[in-house]
Protein backbone atom coordinates (compact mmCIF):
# COMPACT_ATOMS: atom_id res chain seq x y z
CA UNK A 1 0.00 0.00 0.00
CA UNK A 2 1.26 3.47 -0.91
CA UNK A 3 0.50 5.58 2.15
CA UNK A 4 1.31 8.74 0.21
CA UNK A 5 -1.91 8.38 -1.79
CA UNK A 6 -4.14 8.13 1.27
CA UNK A 7 -6.12 11.16 2.43
CA UNK A 8 -5.70 12.46 5.95
CA UNK A 9 -8.89 10.87 7.30
CA UNK A 10 -7.80 7.45 6.06
CA UNK A 11 -4.42 7.94 7.70
CA UNK A 12 -6.09 8.88 10.98
CA UNK A 13 -8.28 5.77 10.84
CA UNK A 14 -5.18 3.63 10.35
CA UNK A 15 -3.32 5.39 13.15
CA UNK A 16 -6.29 4.70 15.39
CA UNK A 17 -5.72 1.04 14.51
CA UNK A 18 -2.07 1.45 15.56
CA UNK A 19 -0.52 1.41 12.09
CA UNK A 20 3.04 2.68 12.56
CA UNK A 21 3.56 3.38 8.86
CA UNK A 22 0.50 5.64 8.91
CA UNK A 23 1.88 7.82 11.72
CA UNK A 24 5.17 7.88 9.83
CA UNK A 25 3.39 9.24 6.76
CA UNK A 26 1.59 11.80 8.92
CA UNK A 27 4.97 12.89 10.21
CA UNK A 28 6.28 13.30 6.68
CA UNK A 29 3.25 15.44 5.81
CA UNK A 30 3.05 17.80 8.73
CA UNK A 31 6.23 17.67 10.80
CA UNK A 32 7.54 20.91 9.30
CA UNK A 33 4.32 22.68 10.23
CA UNK A 34 4.19 21.26 13.76
CA UNK A 35 7.87 21.87 14.44
CA UNK A 36 7.73 25.38 13.00
CA UNK A 37 4.67 26.26 15.07
CA UNK A 38 6.45 25.01 18.18
CA UNK A 39 9.71 26.80 17.32
CA UNK A 40 7.99 30.09 16.56
CA UNK A 41 6.20 29.85 19.91
CA UNK A 42 8.98 28.81 22.28
CA UNK A 43 12.01 30.04 20.36
CA UNK A 44 14.23 27.11 21.40
CA UNK A 45 14.96 24.25 18.97
CA UNK A 46 15.40 21.64 21.72
CA UNK A 47 12.07 22.52 23.30
CA UNK A 48 10.42 22.63 19.88
CA UNK A 49 11.68 19.10 19.21
CA UNK A 50 10.31 17.93 22.55
CA UNK A 51 6.93 19.50 21.81
CA UNK A 52 6.84 17.96 18.34
CA UNK A 53 7.54 14.54 19.82
CA UNK A 54 4.77 15.00 22.37
CA UNK A 55 2.31 16.15 19.71
CA UNK A 56 2.88 13.11 17.53
CA UNK A 57 2.69 10.81 20.53
CA UNK A 58 -0.62 12.40 21.47
CA UNK A 59 -1.89 11.95 17.92
CA UNK A 60 -0.78 8.31 18.09
CA UNK A 61 -2.62 7.74 21.35
CA UNK A 62 -5.71 9.85 20.63
CA UNK A 63 -6.28 9.50 16.87
CA UNK A 64 -9.77 8.27 17.66
CA UNK A 65 -10.66 11.66 19.15
CA UNK A 66 -10.11 13.51 15.84
CA UNK A 67 -13.36 14.65 14.24
CA UNK A 68 -13.21 15.77 10.60
CA UNK A 69 -16.33 17.92 10.99
CA UNK A 70 -14.38 20.16 13.36
CA UNK A 71 -11.59 20.87 10.88
CA UNK A 72 -8.63 19.48 8.98
CA UNK A 73 -6.04 17.21 10.50
CA UNK A 74 -3.36 19.88 10.05
CA UNK A 75 -5.53 22.41 11.90
CA UNK A 76 -6.09 19.93 14.72
CA UNK A 77 -2.39 19.22 15.04
CA UNK A 78 -1.48 22.91 15.03
CA UNK A 79 -4.01 23.50 17.78
CA UNK A 80 -2.46 20.73 19.90
CA UNK A 81 1.01 22.15 19.22
CA UNK A 82 0.00 25.69 20.10
CA UNK A 83 -1.63 24.62 23.35
CA UNK A 84 1.38 22.50 24.28
CA UNK A 85 3.79 25.35 23.55
CA UNK A 86 1.74 27.83 25.54
CA UNK A 87 1.72 25.39 28.46
CA UNK A 88 5.53 25.37 28.42
CA UNK A 89 5.63 29.15 28.32
CA UNK A 90 3.18 29.41 31.22
CA UNK A 91 5.21 26.93 33.27
CA UNK A 92 8.25 29.09 32.82
CA UNK A 93 10.30 26.37 31.10
CA UNK A 94 11.04 28.76 28.23
CA UNK A 95 11.17 32.52 27.94
CA UNK A 96 10.61 33.31 24.25
CA UNK A 97 11.98 36.50 22.80
CA UNK A 98 8.93 38.65 23.31
CA UNK A 99 9.68 41.16 20.60
CA UNK A 100 10.39 38.74 17.80
CA UNK A 101 7.65 38.80 15.16
CA UNK A 102 7.85 35.39 13.45
CA UNK A 103 5.45 36.01 10.56
CA UNK A 104 6.51 35.01 7.07
CA UNK A 105 5.66 37.35 4.22
CA UNK A 106 7.60 35.84 1.34
CA UNK A 107 6.21 33.50 -1.26
CA UNK A 108 4.35 30.64 0.33
CA UNK A 109 6.59 27.73 1.30
CA UNK A 110 4.92 24.32 1.05
CA UNK A 111 4.93 22.58 4.40
CA UNK A 112 2.71 19.74 3.31
CA UNK A 113 2.19 17.35 0.43
CA UNK A 114 -1.37 17.53 -0.83
CA UNK A 115 -2.53 14.57 -2.86
CA UNK A 116 -5.14 16.62 -4.75
CA UNK A 117 -3.68 18.99 -7.34
CA UNK A 118 -6.74 21.25 -7.57
CA UNK A 119 -6.99 21.50 -3.81
CA UNK A 120 -3.29 22.21 -3.67
CA UNK A 121 -3.55 25.22 -6.00
CA UNK A 122 -6.53 26.69 -4.17
CA UNK A 123 -4.87 26.08 -0.83
CA UNK A 124 -1.65 27.73 -1.98
CA UNK A 125 -3.52 30.82 -3.14
CA UNK A 126 -5.41 31.03 0.14
CA UNK A 127 -2.27 30.73 2.20
CA UNK A 128 -0.53 33.37 0.13
CA UNK A 129 -3.49 35.66 0.74
CA UNK A 130 -3.08 35.24 4.51
CA UNK A 131 0.60 36.17 4.23
CA UNK A 132 -0.20 39.21 2.12
CA UNK A 133 -2.84 40.47 4.52
CA UNK A 134 -0.56 40.07 7.52
CA UNK A 135 2.29 41.79 5.67
CA UNK A 136 -0.02 44.75 5.04
CA UNK A 137 -0.94 45.16 8.72
CA UNK A 138 0.76 47.95 10.69
CA UNK A 139 3.86 46.71 12.50
CA UNK A 140 2.34 47.23 15.94
CA UNK A 141 -0.71 45.13 15.01
CA UNK A 142 1.49 42.31 13.68
CA UNK A 143 3.56 42.35 16.85
CA UNK A 144 0.54 42.25 19.17
CA UNK A 145 -1.07 39.49 17.11
CA UNK A 146 2.16 37.45 17.17
CA UNK A 147 2.40 37.68 20.98
CA UNK A 148 -1.23 36.59 21.25
CA UNK A 149 -1.09 33.79 18.71
CA UNK A 150 2.37 32.28 19.18
CA UNK A 151 2.85 32.80 22.92
CA UNK A 152 -0.79 32.86 24.02
CA UNK A 153 -0.30 35.99 26.12
CA UNK A 154 -3.47 37.68 27.34
CA UNK A 155 -4.32 41.29 26.51
CA UNK A 156 -3.03 42.48 29.88
CA UNK A 157 0.20 40.46 29.57
CA UNK A 158 0.86 41.89 26.10
CA UNK A 159 0.21 45.40 27.40
CA UNK A 160 2.79 44.83 30.13
CA UNK A 161 5.35 43.34 27.72
CA UNK A 162 5.03 46.19 25.24
CA UNK A 163 4.58 48.91 27.83
CA UNK A 164 1.36 49.99 26.15
CA UNK A 165 -2.10 50.78 27.58
CA UNK A 166 -4.44 47.80 27.82
CA UNK A 167 -7.05 49.45 25.61
CA UNK A 168 -4.44 50.09 22.90
CA UNK A 169 -3.43 46.43 22.83
CA UNK A 170 -7.04 45.24 22.68
CA UNK A 171 -7.70 47.61 19.78
CA UNK A 172 -4.61 46.50 17.84
CA UNK A 173 -5.47 42.83 18.09
CA UNK A 174 -9.11 43.43 17.28
CA UNK A 175 -8.26 45.53 14.22
CA UNK A 176 -5.74 42.97 12.97
CA UNK A 177 -8.24 40.14 13.31
CA UNK A 178 -11.01 42.20 11.71
CA UNK A 179 -8.79 42.93 8.71
CA UNK A 180 -7.96 39.26 8.30
CA UNK A 181 -11.62 38.28 8.63
CA UNK A 182 -12.68 40.83 6.01
CA UNK A 183 -10.05 39.71 3.50
CA UNK A 184 -10.56 35.99 4.03
CA UNK A 185 -14.34 35.95 3.88
CA UNK A 186 -15.64 34.32 0.67
CA UNK A 187 -17.29 37.45 -0.71
CA UNK A 188 -14.36 39.78 -0.01
CA UNK B 1 -20.75 44.91 30.26
CA UNK B 2 -22.37 46.60 27.27
CA UNK B 3 -23.08 44.61 24.10
CA UNK B 4 -20.57 46.75 22.18
CA UNK B 5 -17.69 45.70 24.41
CA UNK B 6 -18.63 42.04 24.27
CA UNK B 7 -18.48 42.10 20.47
CA UNK B 8 -15.03 43.67 20.66
CA UNK B 9 -13.82 40.75 22.78
CA UNK B 10 -14.81 38.03 20.30
CA UNK B 11 -11.50 38.14 18.33
CA UNK B 12 -9.57 37.76 21.58
CA UNK B 13 -11.86 34.94 22.64
CA UNK B 14 -11.19 33.13 19.35
CA UNK B 15 -7.46 33.49 20.03
CA UNK B 16 -7.95 32.14 23.56
CA UNK B 17 -6.29 35.13 25.18
CA UNK B 18 -9.04 36.62 27.32
CA UNK B 19 -8.71 36.86 31.09
CA UNK B 20 -11.18 34.61 32.93
CA UNK B 21 -13.78 37.30 33.81
CA UNK B 22 -13.98 38.53 30.20
CA UNK B 23 -14.04 34.97 28.92
CA UNK B 24 -17.05 34.16 31.08
CA UNK B 25 -18.90 37.25 29.86
CA UNK B 26 -18.28 36.31 26.21
CA UNK B 27 -19.31 32.70 26.76
CA UNK B 28 -22.54 33.76 28.45
CA UNK B 29 -23.26 36.13 25.57
CA UNK B 30 -22.49 33.60 22.83
CA UNK B 31 -24.91 31.19 24.45
CA UNK B 32 -27.76 33.59 23.64
CA UNK B 33 -26.68 35.51 20.53
CA UNK B 34 -26.70 33.72 17.18
CA UNK B 35 -25.15 36.66 15.31
CA UNK B 36 -22.18 36.78 17.61
CA UNK B 37 -21.79 33.01 17.44
CA UNK B 38 -21.54 33.34 13.67
CA UNK B 39 -18.99 36.10 14.13
CA UNK B 40 -17.01 33.89 16.50
CA UNK B 41 -16.97 31.06 13.95
CA UNK B 42 -15.58 33.47 11.35
CA UNK B 43 -12.81 34.51 13.72
CA UNK B 44 -12.06 30.87 14.52
CA UNK B 45 -11.50 30.32 10.81
CA UNK B 46 -9.07 33.23 10.83
CA UNK B 47 -7.16 31.67 13.74
CA UNK B 48 -7.10 28.32 11.93
CA UNK B 49 -5.55 30.01 8.89
CA UNK B 50 -2.82 31.91 10.73
CA UNK B 51 -0.37 28.98 10.37
CA UNK B 52 -0.23 29.87 6.67
CA UNK B 53 1.99 32.76 7.69
CA UNK B 54 4.29 30.81 10.00
CA UNK B 55 7.99 30.99 9.28
CA UNK B 56 8.79 27.42 8.26
CA UNK B 57 11.80 25.56 9.66
CA UNK B 58 12.86 22.03 8.88
CA UNK B 59 13.09 19.74 11.91
CA UNK B 60 16.29 17.69 12.39
CA UNK B 61 16.24 14.25 10.74
CA UNK B 62 16.81 12.53 14.08
CA UNK B 63 13.46 13.81 15.32
CA UNK B 64 11.47 11.31 13.27
CA UNK B 65 13.71 8.50 14.47
CA UNK B 66 13.05 9.48 18.08
CA UNK B 67 9.31 9.73 17.58
CA UNK B 68 9.02 6.37 15.83
CA UNK B 69 11.08 4.78 18.59
CA UNK B 70 8.79 6.17 21.27
CA UNK B 71 5.80 4.86 19.32
CA UNK B 72 7.36 1.40 19.07
CA UNK B 73 8.02 1.43 22.82
CA UNK B 74 4.41 2.44 23.37
CA UNK B 75 3.23 -0.50 21.26
CA UNK B 76 5.66 -2.99 22.77
CA UNK B 77 6.36 -1.81 26.33
CA UNK B 78 8.21 -4.95 27.51
CA UNK B 79 11.60 -5.31 25.84
CA UNK B 80 14.05 -8.05 26.96
CA UNK B 81 12.30 -8.42 30.29
CA UNK B 82 12.88 -4.78 31.26
CA UNK B 83 9.65 -2.95 32.15
CA UNK B 84 9.24 0.52 30.67
CA UNK B 85 6.08 1.65 32.48
CA UNK B 86 5.66 2.07 36.21
CA UNK B 87 3.02 -0.66 36.31
CA UNK B 88 5.38 -3.04 34.53
CA UNK B 89 8.12 -2.08 36.97
CA UNK B 90 5.96 -3.02 39.94
CA UNK B 91 4.73 -6.21 38.22
CA UNK B 92 8.34 -7.12 37.48
CA UNK B 93 9.05 -7.23 41.18
CA UNK B 94 6.81 -10.31 41.40
CA UNK B 95 8.58 -12.21 38.63
CA UNK B 96 10.12 -15.58 39.53
CA UNK B 97 13.61 -14.23 38.96
CA UNK B 98 13.18 -11.34 41.40
CA UNK B 99 14.88 -11.53 44.80
CA UNK B 100 12.53 -11.99 47.75
CA UNK B 101 13.25 -8.46 48.97
CA UNK B 102 11.68 -7.04 45.78
CA UNK B 103 8.33 -8.70 46.43
CA UNK B 104 8.46 -7.83 50.13
CA UNK B 105 9.19 -4.18 49.35
CA UNK B 106 6.26 -4.01 46.96
CA UNK B 107 4.01 -5.58 49.58
CA UNK B 108 5.13 -2.91 52.06
CA UNK B 109 4.31 -0.16 49.56
CA UNK B 110 0.88 -1.57 48.77
CA UNK B 111 0.22 -1.90 52.49
CA UNK B 112 1.28 1.72 53.02
CA UNK B 113 -1.03 2.99 50.28
CA UNK B 114 -3.89 0.84 51.55
CA UNK B 115 -3.30 1.97 55.12
CA UNK B 116 -3.43 5.58 53.99
CA UNK B 117 -6.75 4.94 52.25
CA UNK B 118 -8.01 3.27 55.43
CA UNK B 119 -6.79 6.29 57.40
CA UNK B 120 -8.81 8.60 55.18
CA UNK B 121 -11.84 6.39 55.67
CA UNK B 122 -11.39 6.29 59.46
CA UNK B 123 -11.21 10.06 59.47
CA UNK B 124 -14.64 9.94 57.82
CA UNK B 125 -13.50 12.25 55.10
CA UNK B 126 -14.11 9.93 52.17
CA UNK B 127 -17.72 9.98 51.07
CA UNK B 128 -19.23 7.46 48.70
CA UNK B 129 -18.50 9.90 45.87
CA UNK B 130 -14.83 10.03 46.72
CA UNK B 131 -13.90 6.36 46.53
CA UNK B 132 -12.38 6.74 43.08
CA UNK B 133 -8.66 7.33 43.02
CA UNK B 134 -6.61 8.78 40.19
CA UNK B 135 -2.98 7.79 39.72
CA UNK B 136 -0.18 9.42 37.75
CA UNK B 137 3.12 7.83 36.84
CA UNK B 138 6.28 9.85 37.45
CA UNK B 139 9.25 9.35 35.14
CA UNK B 140 12.93 9.62 35.96
CA UNK B 141 15.26 12.20 34.46
CA UNK B 142 18.66 11.88 32.80
CA UNK B 143 20.11 12.20 36.32
CA UNK B 144 18.02 9.26 37.63
CA UNK B 145 16.83 7.31 34.58
CA UNK B 146 15.81 4.24 36.58
CA UNK B 147 13.66 6.08 39.08
CA UNK B 148 9.89 5.76 38.94
CA UNK B 149 7.08 7.11 41.05
CA UNK B 150 3.34 7.15 41.43
CA UNK B 151 1.08 9.85 42.75
CA UNK B 152 -2.35 8.67 43.87
CA UNK B 153 -5.02 11.31 44.42
CA UNK B 154 -8.53 11.15 45.75
CA UNK B 155 -11.06 12.28 43.15
CA UNK B 156 -11.65 15.61 44.89
CA UNK B 157 -7.93 16.19 45.16
CA UNK B 158 -7.96 16.75 48.89
CA UNK B 159 -5.65 13.81 49.60
CA UNK B 160 -2.68 12.25 47.89
CA UNK B 161 0.02 9.67 48.40
CA UNK B 162 3.38 9.64 46.64
CA UNK B 163 5.32 6.41 46.18
CA UNK B 164 8.79 6.29 44.64
CA UNK B 165 11.20 3.57 43.65
CA UNK B 166 14.74 3.49 42.34
CA UNK B 167 15.98 6.74 43.85
CA UNK B 168 19.54 6.86 45.14
CA UNK B 169 20.24 7.18 48.84
CA UNK B 170 21.24 10.73 49.65
CA UNK B 171 24.05 11.99 51.84
CA UNK B 172 23.36 13.14 55.37
CA UNK B 173 21.83 16.57 55.27
CA UNK B 174 19.81 15.95 52.10
CA UNK B 175 16.25 14.89 51.40
CA UNK B 176 13.91 14.65 48.43
CA UNK B 177 11.26 17.32 48.09
CA UNK B 178 8.01 17.11 46.12
CA UNK B 179 6.93 20.20 44.19
CA UNK B 180 3.37 20.89 43.10
CA UNK B 181 3.41 23.05 39.97
CA UNK B 182 0.71 25.46 38.74
CA UNK B 183 1.28 28.13 36.09
CA UNK B 184 5.01 28.04 36.67
CA UNK B 185 4.68 28.45 40.44
CA UNK B 186 6.13 25.70 42.65
CA UNK B 187 4.66 24.80 46.04
CA UNK B 188 6.19 22.24 48.36
CA UNK B 189 4.17 19.04 48.72
CA UNK B 190 6.44 17.56 51.39
CA UNK B 191 9.91 16.17 51.99
CA UNK B 192 10.94 12.54 52.37
CA UNK B 193 13.80 10.11 52.37
CA UNK B 194 14.11 6.68 50.77
CA UNK B 195 15.22 3.39 52.29
CA UNK B 196 18.32 1.51 51.26
CA UNK B 197 16.40 -0.01 48.34
CA UNK B 198 15.37 3.36 46.97
CA UNK B 199 11.71 3.14 48.04
CA UNK B 200 9.91 5.96 49.77
CA UNK B 201 6.42 7.35 50.27
CA UNK B 202 4.69 10.34 51.78
CA UNK B 203 1.19 11.63 52.25
CA UNK B 204 0.99 14.75 50.08
CA UNK B 205 -0.42 17.91 51.58
CA UNK B 206 -1.36 21.24 50.01
CA UNK B 207 -3.25 24.42 50.85
CA UNK B 208 -5.48 23.84 47.80
CA UNK B 209 -6.90 20.69 46.21
CA UNK B 210 -4.17 18.69 44.51
CA UNK B 211 -6.18 18.47 41.30
CA UNK B 212 -5.51 22.21 40.81
CA UNK B 213 -1.90 21.47 39.92
CA UNK B 214 -0.83 20.73 36.38
CA UNK B 215 2.46 19.01 37.08
CA UNK B 216 4.73 17.67 39.84
CA UNK B 217 8.46 17.35 40.23
CA UNK B 218 10.88 15.97 42.82
CA UNK B 219 14.30 17.49 43.52
CA UNK B 220 17.19 16.95 45.90
CA UNK B 221 17.21 19.57 48.66
CA UNK B 222 18.77 20.22 52.06
CA UNK B 223 17.15 18.26 54.91
CA UNK B 224 13.85 19.80 55.87
CA UNK B 225 13.29 21.23 52.42
CA UNK B 226 13.77 24.55 50.66
CA UNK B 227 11.44 27.43 49.81
CA UNK B 228 12.01 26.65 46.14
CA UNK B 229 13.78 24.01 44.03
CA UNK B 230 17.54 24.30 44.23
CA UNK B 231 18.85 20.82 43.49
CA UNK B 232 18.82 18.22 40.77
CA UNK B 233 15.45 17.08 39.47
CA UNK B 234 14.93 13.32 39.80
CA UNK B 235 11.29 12.65 38.91
CA UNK B 236 8.46 14.52 37.25
CA UNK B 237 5.08 14.23 35.58
CA UNK B 238 2.31 16.23 34.00
CA UNK B 239 -1.03 15.75 35.70
CA UNK B 240 -3.34 15.29 32.74
CA UNK B 241 -6.98 14.70 33.62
Amino acid sequence: MDYKTLDDQSLMDMINNKDELAIGELYDRYSRLVYSMALNSVGEPAMAEEITQDVYLRVWKNAGSYRSERGKVATWMVSITRNRAIDEIRRGRVRPESHQVPWEYDEYDHWDRSINIEESIETTERRQLVRTVIAQLPEEQRQALALAYFQGYTHSEIAEILGEPLGTVKTRIRLAMMKLKQQLEPDS
Amino acid sequence: MEEYHVIDLIPGYALGILDDPEKEVVEDHLATCGLCRSDFISYQIVVDELPSAIRISRPPDKLKIGIMERIRVDRHPIKEGKPSSIWEKFKHLFSTNTPVWGAVSLAVIILLVFSNVLLWQRMGQLSSDQHELTSFGLQGTDFTPDAVGMLVLSSDGDYGVLIVDGLPNLTEGQQYQLWLIEDGERTSGGVFSVNEDGYGSIVVTSVQPLIKYGAVGITIEPSGGSPGPTGEKVLGAELLY
